[in-house]
């Protein structure tokens, strides 16, 4: 762990219990309690463009995957990449520096997980949700013996066979928002 | 920010020099452009750069830093090279084989078994299948 996760973990932590707090009652009967655990997951959070808090996203990743999808602890690893990848990929062609990259996870325990990832849509790079499909489509599907590049293994190779959804979306301030989502059912048989 | 530490070392195995690289950390984005460099010159400076990579260590590795390993492999194998990983984490295999690494380059689970492979008793069989799990 390094020194760098408190500021994320604390932002998490707090907008994690706000997604989960109840006004109206406090969970004091067996059927509350189920009904929260039931209860879909959103955590949301916001990094400045730098790689520099990638380490703890991806410690933070992998606590939400353990304690809160249901989820297999390979799985949590493989998220981890997910999530790196995805947010990499963000602050190198999506948001400029000195603005953000926002992160979102989704999850019905024992269902599902989705994360977004959000860019300003104002790095020198940036791409349209077409170009990003079609760079997935035409790399997915290549003999990974046969890419020679340095780059251009995390989105077609690793974001794509370890997900069962991938979308991209452009924003209306101008960003690209890529979605994915994986269920557990389908993530049982690998 | 990730760190990572690089130890090298010199092995003499049936005559050849073969070059131990231990990897104790994480492979990100924040430092494999630099530390990248120090196997590259260990690649320039070898006339035949033999490489064993112990992986047991390491804790992440991220595309780009698989995506370098393959080019070490190409430049080694240029100057008839050869490199190798060893002991990788169940984590760490699993992503090689997602990216098809495992299909270039051989892997092992044990260092020992790996240096088999530059003792001229080709082919120690690559423990290809390790389970990632």
């Amino acid at each position: 762990m390094e020194g760098n996760n408190e500021p994320i973990d604390a932002a998490m932590q707090k907008t994690a219990s706000q997604q989960n707090q109840d006004p109206v009652a406090p969970y004091d009967t067996e059927s509350k309690s189920r009904k929260a655990v039931d209860k879909p997951i959103k955590i949301s959070i916001i990094i400045p463009t730098s790689a520099y808090f990638m380490s703890g996203l991806r410690d933070f990743t992998m606590n939400i995957v353990r304690n809160m999808t249901g989820f297999s602890e390979q799985w949590a690893f493989r998220f981890q990449s997910v999530v790196d990848e995805l947010v990499n990929n963000a602050i190198e062609f999506g948001s400029a520096p000195g603005t953000d990259v926002k992160i979102t996870f989704l999850s019905q325990k024992g269902k599902n997980i989705e994360i977004f990832v959000e860019d300003t849509g104002t790095g020198p790079n940036k791409k349209t949700a077409m170009e990003m499909a079609s760079y997935v489509e035409e790399r997915k599907y290549m003999d990974p013996t046969k890419i020679t590049t340095i780059r251009g293994r995390g989105l077609s190779q690793i974001v794509a066979n370890w997900t069962d959804l991938l979308e991209f979306k452009n924003n209306p301030n101008g960003g690209l928002t890529v979605h994915v989502a994986k269920f557990l059912e389908n993530a049982e048989q690998k | 920010m990730a760190e990572v530490q690089i130890n090298f070392q010199d092995l003499n195995i049936g005559g050849k020099t073969v070059k131990l690289i231990s990897f104790t950390g994480q492979l990100d984005e924040t430092n494999v452009d630099e530390e990248a460099k120090k196997i590259y010159k260990v690649i320039d400076e070898m006339p035949n750069p033999n490489l064993l990579l112990d992986f047991s260590e390491l804790t992440y590795i991220n595309s780009k830093a698989i995506g370098y390993v393959t080019d070490w492999y190409s430049r080694s194998a240029v100057k008839n090279g050869k490199i190798v990983i060893a002991k990788p984490q169940p984590n760490i295999l699993d992503i090689l084989k997602v990216v098809g690494i495992t299909q270039i380059i051989n892997i092992f689970n044990g260092i020992d078994e790996a240096k088999q492979v530059f003792s001229g008793a080709e082919e120690a069989v690559p423990s290809a299948k390790l389970k990632t799990k």
